[in-house]
C-alpha cells in the first residue's frame, strides 16, 4: 500500500468488502486479527509467546465462492491493498502471515464438497475443506484420498495445493501435483479461470503446475478436482536394519527400478539410535528403513519377495513388521504437544531433494554446516520421499530452550543464521529449498540463490499477473 | 488473567497446535479460523501476556459450545473446555461478559433459567399436575424442555406412563445448575444452585434425568464440584431401554430406516451410546452416519441460538448433510436440545426423538 489508511477510507473500503462477502464474513475484530497472525512458522509463534503482537491484517475476510473472491481482489487492486490467502494457517514457513497488512482472505467457507465422483475416480470441492473431510468424504464411496500428511487434520485442500504438499505414502501414489485434475483460479485482477479439463496434455504448458507451489503470489485458488484411489486390500510393513545409509540407497534405487512401495522412510544414525531400542530393545547401530507396500494381495505378495531379495543383497537385517503396524497407527500422533517439538525449543525442518547421486552428499554437507555453525543445534534426518531417480531429506535441527534467546529479535537473528546455513549447504551440492513445506517469507531470501537468472520466469508472471503486487506481498521471493 | 495453572499450561500447548481443527463442530459450520481451539488459546495466552485485553476475546470465548470434540480427539490429554470455562467465570469476575450473556446469566440468577421464563405452557402443566405426588421415582425434565420444548417434555412423560411407571414430575422442579456452568463456569453461584438442586433430588430413591445436559451436569459435574445426589441418578435413556428389556413397554418396529445423533454428553461425557441405540432399534431400522457415538458432531442447542442463531442453525443443517450423505431421510436424537436446533434447521429430513419413536 502506497499510502496511510485514514478513518474514512478504513471505514469506505470495509463497507465495499462487505457489499462483497457479507457483513457477517468480513471483521476487524482484534480476535480474528490476531488468529490470523500466527500460523505454524516458528518465528510467528515465538513472537506471539514473548508477548509481542505479529503484523495484522487490516481486514479479514471470508468469500463463499469463486465470485465473491474475484469481488475482493478487484476492491484490493482498486485500493492497492495487499491480500493474504489463509486455509488453516497449518504451514511452517510463514506464507500465510499477512506481513504487510491489507486483507486476509480467509478459504475455509468454500469448503463444499461438490461430487465425489467414483466413475471419474475424483472428488471436486472447494480449496476451503480440510483435507481429513475430504478423506471422509472418499472414505464413505469406500474410496480413499491417498494424501496423509501429519498435517491431514490441520490443513486445507488448498493450503496443500499452494505450498505442494505430500503425505506419508506418496512414493506409490504421489505428491499433491499428482493428485490434482483441475482447478478453479482467481487470477489478481479478479478473472475466474479454469486450468484445463485435464492434467498430462500437451496443449501448451500444464496451468494447474502455474499455480500449485505459488503460495497465493499468482492468484488464489478456490476449486480443485483431486484424484481418489481404491483401499488397498493389503498393505503390509517391514522394517529393516542397514549398516549405513550408502546400503539403503543403493538398495532402495534398486528395488525403485522394479515396483513402488507406499511408504518408504529411512533413518539416519541419530534417528535409528533413538528408534532401534523401542524396536529390538537393544541399541544398535546403523541405518533404520520401514518400507510399506499395499494394493492387490497377490501384487503385495510378490512385491513383498522382491523388496526381500533386493534388500537381503545389500546386507538389510529384516526386522519384521511390528514397527511398521505400530508407526502406521500412530503416524499423526507424533504431531500433537508433548510428543513434537515446541516452544521454548527452536526448531526447523530443512527438507529438500535430490537425485541419487546427491542426496547422500547433501546429507552430510548440511549436517556438518549446522553442527560446526551452531554446535547447540542437535542435527537428525531420515528420507521419507522416494523416487526412481532420487529422494527427499526431511532434516531437522533442535536448539534446547536454554540456548534460545529470550529477546525475540535476537532469537530471529538465530533462526534466520541457521536457516541461511543448512539450505545454503544444501544449495551447494546440488538440493532445493525446499521440497515440499514451500517457501513463504522464511526461504524466499534464498529464492534467487537456487534460481539465478530463472528466477526472472517467476518474476515476469508475477508482473504480468499481478501489476499491483498485492498478492501474498513478501512470499517466495516475489 | 487469573487461571489455574493445568489451564495455563493447557492453553501454552494449544495454542500452536492445530490438530483438531478439523473436529470443532462450530469451526466447521462457520468457517472461521477463531472457531478452533488453537484460536481460543492463542487468545487467552496473549491476555495472559498483556498482549490484547479480556474483553477483545469474550465473544469468541462465548462461540465455543464446549461439546468436548476437541478434548476427545487430543492423543495428549489437553482440555480446551476447561481453560475456555475458566476464562468464562474469569470474565465474570472481572465485569467483561458480553451484555447479551450477562442477560442470560442474570435469567438463571432470578428465574432459574436462561430464557428468563416463569409460566410452563398449559398442557405441560396439566400433565406434570397428575403427576404431583411424591413417589420413589422423579423424572427431572429440564428447562429446556419444560420452557422451550414443552410438546417434548409432554412426550416423556406420556413415555414413563405409557410403561405404567409410577413417578413424580415437580411442579417448581429447580435448576441443575447446568447453563450456569456453561455461561460462567465453576462460580459460587453456579455450585449454590447445584447444591439447591442436589438437595431436592436426594429426596427420591430414583432420578430420571431427560435431558442429556443436565444428566451430564448430575451425573458427573456434581462430583467435580464436591455435590453428592442421593437418589439413584439415571438417563432417560438407559432407564426407557430398561422398561423395554423387562417388558414394561413393547415395541414394534415402523419399518422406517434412522439414523442416530449422539448427544455428546451422553456418549463422550458418561460413556452411554448403547441404550438409546437399542430403542431406537426396537422401533425402527438404524444405519449409522459418519461420526457417530464418542466421535459425535454436537448439533446445536437452545441456549446458543439465543445469542447466535445462524450459526447454531448451520450447525445442524451440517449435521443433516451427514445423514443425508448416507441417503438417510430421518434423525433420531436423544436430546431435546438438539431436537429443537436439527427441526429448526431441517427442511427435507424428518427429525424425530426417542419419545417420537414409542409413541409412533
Amino acid at each position: 500500500m502506497q499510502y496511510q489508511m485514514n478513518e474514512f477510507l478504513f471505514a469506505m473500503i470495509l463497507t465495499e468488502l462487505e457489499d462483497a462477502v457479507g457483513k457477517e464474513n468480513c471483521s476487524t475484530r482484534a480476535i480474528d486479527k490476531v488468529t490470523h497472525s500466527v500460523d505454524y512458522y516458528w518465528l510467528s509463534r515465538m513472537w506471539a509467546d514473548r508477548g509481542c503482537r505479529m503484523p495484522e491484517a487490516d481486514f479479514v475476510v471470508c468469500p463463499e465462492n469463486a465470485q465473491e473472491v474475484s469481488k475482493v481482489v478487484k476492491i484490493a487492486n482498486y485500493y492497492k491493498l495487499p491480500v493474504t490467502t489463509w486455509g488453516a494457517g497449518g504451514g511452517t514457513q510463514g506464507g500465510a502471515i499477512p506481513v504487510a497488512g491489507g486483507i486476509i482472505l480467509d478459504t475455509k467457507r468454500m469448503n463444499k464438497i461438490y461430487d465425489v465422483n467414483t466413475e471419474g475416480m475424483y472428488i471436486e470441492c472447494g480449496t476451503g475443506a480440510i483435507y481429513k473431510h475430504i478423506e471422509w468424504a472418499a472414505n464413505e464411496v469406500g474410496k480413499a484420498t491417498m494424501h496423509y500428511p501429519s498435517s491431514l487434520t490441520c490443513s486445507t485442500v488448498g493450503g496443500f495445493l499452494a505450498h505442494r504438499g505430500i503425505g506419508v505414502v506418496s512414493t506409490k501414489y504421489g505428491k499433491i501435483d499428482d493428485m490434482v485434475l483441475k482447478m478453479e483460479v482467481v487470477l489478481p485482477n479478479g478473472d475466474i479461470i479454469e486450468t484445463s479439463p485435464a492434467p498430462k496434455h500437451a496443449a501448451g504448458p500444464d496451468l494447474n503446475q502455474i499455480f500449485i507451489g505459488s503460495e497465493g503470489t499468482l492468484g488464489i485458488i478456490t476449486k480443485a478436482q483431486l484424484r481418489i484411489y481404491d483401499q488397498p486390500e493389503e498393505r503390509r510393513f517391514r522394517g529393516f536394519l542397514f549398516q549405513d545409509m550408502s546400503g539403503a540407497f543403493k538398495a532402495s534405487r534398486e528395488l525403485l527400478q522394479k515396483f513402488k512401495p507406499s511408504v518408504m522412510r529411512l533413518y539416519d544414525e541419530a534417528e535409528t539410535a533413538s528408534l532401534i531400542k523401542k524396536i529390538v530393545g537393544v541399541e544398535r547401530k546403523g541405518a533404520f528403513m520401514n518400507v510399506a507396500i499395499e494394493g492387490v494381495k497377490e501384487l503385495v505378495e510378490v512385491e513383498e519377495k522382491i523388496l526381500l531379495e533386493t534388500f537381503k543383497k545389500y546386507g538389510a537385517e529384516d526386522l519384521g513388521s511390528e514397527y511398521g503396524e505400530k508407526w502406521w497407527k500412530e503416524k499423526i500422533t507424533f504431531f500433537y504437544p508433548g510428543h513434537m517439538m515446541d516452544i521454548p525449543q527452536m526448531f526447523g525442518t530443512m527438507d529438500t531433494i535430490a537425485p541419487y547421486d546427491k542426496i547422500e552428499e547433501i546429507y552430510w554437507a548440511m549436517k556438518k554446516a549446522i553442527e560446526t555453525n551452531f554446535p547447540q543445534a542437535k542435527f537428525i534426518a531420515h528420507f521419507s520421499h522416494w523416487y526412481e531417480w532420487g529422494a527427499m531429506l526431511y532434516d531437522r535441527f533442535i536448539i534446547e530452550g536454554k540456548d534460545v534467546p529470550q529477546d525475540p529479535v535476537e532469537a530471529l537473528r538465530l533462526h534466520q543464521a541457521v536457516w541461511s546455513c543448512g539450505v545454503r549447504a544444501a544449495l551447494a551440492h546440488g538440493g532445493v529449498v525446499n521440497d515440499h513445506h514451500g517457501v513463504g517469507i522464511k526461504l524466499g531470501r534464498l529464492m534467487k540463490e537456487q534460481y539465478g537468472p530463472a528466477m526472472q520466469v517467476f518474476e515476469g508472471l508475477k508482473k504480468t499477473l499481478d501489476p499491483n503486487g498485492i498478492m501474498n506481498p513478501f512470499k517466495l521471493g516475489l | 488473567m487469573i487461571m489455574s495453572e493445568k489451564s495455563k499450561q493447557h492453553v501454552d500447548s494449544c495454542r500452536f497446535c492445530w490438530m483438531c481443527h478439523h473436529i470443532c463442530p462450530v469451526g466447521n459450520a462457520t468457517g472461521q479460523e477463531r472457531n478452533t481451539a488453537r484460536a481460543r488459546a492463542l487468545g487467552i495466552s496473549l491476555v495472559n501476556r498483556e498482549a490484547i485485553d479480556l474483553s477483545e476475546i469474550m465473544d469468541n470465548i462465548f462461540e465455543c459450545c464446549t461439546c468436548g470434540a476437541c478434548v476427545h480427539d487430543c492423543v495428549t490429554g489437553w482440555d480446551p473446555v476447561m481453560f475456555t470455562k475458566e476464562t468464562r467465570l474469569q470474565g465474570a469476575l472481572e465485569g467483561k461478559l458480553p451484555e447479551y450473556i450477562m442477560t442470560l446469566v442474570t435469567n438463571c440468577l432470578e428465574c432459574g433459567n436462561a430464557y428468563g421464563k416463569t409460566e410452563l405452557c398449559e398442557k405441560l402443566c396439566a400433565s406434570i399436575g397428575a403427576h404431583a405426588d411424591k413417589k420413589d421415582t422423579l423424572l427431572f425434565l429440564g428447562v429446556d424442555a419444560r420452557y422451550m420444548a414443552c410438546e417434548q417434555a409432554d412426550k416423556a412423560i406420556k413415555v414413563l406412563e405409557k410403561a405404567g411407571i409410577d413417578f413424580s414430575v415437580l411442579e417448581n422442579e429447580p435448576a441443575s445448575g447446568v447453563q450456569l456452568d456453561f455461561l460462567i463456569g465453576a462460580a459460587g453461584e453456579t455450585k449454590a444452585q447445584m447444591e439447591e438442586c442436589a438437595k431436592v433430588l436426594s429426596q427420591y430413591k430414583t432420578v430420571v434425568v431427560y435431558d442429556p445436559n443436565d444428566a451430564k451436569a448430575i451425573k458427573q459435574l456434581y462430583k467435580e464440584y464436591g455435590i453428592e445426589v442421593a437418589a439413584n441418578v439415571v438417563t432417560y435413556t438407559s432407564f426407557v431401554a430398561g422398561l423395554l428389556k423387562n417388558g414394561a413397554l413393547s415395541a414394534k418396529n415402523c419399518g422406517k430406516c434412522v439414523v442416530f445423533q449422539d448427544p455428546y454428553q451422553l456418549s463422550r461425557d458418561l460413556g452411554e451410546t448403547e441404550e438409546a441405540r437399542e430403542i431406537v432399534r426396537a422401533y425402527a431400522n438404524l444405519e449409522e452416519m459418519l461420526l457417530n457415538r464418542a466421535e459425535t458432531v454436537w448439533a446445536g442447542n437452545i441456549l446458543m441460538a439465543q445469542y447466535m442463531p445462524d450459526t447454531v442453525k448451520r450447525v445442524a443443517k451440517r449435521r443433516i448433510f451427514n445423514a443425508q450423505s448416507i441417503g438417510k431421510n430421518a434423525i433420531v436424537t436423544a436430546c431435546v436440545s438438539e431436537y429443537v436446533s436439527l427441526k429448526n434447521a431441517s427442511e427435507d429430513v424428518e427429525i424425530l426423538s426417542i419419545e417420537d419413536l414409542i409413541l409412533g
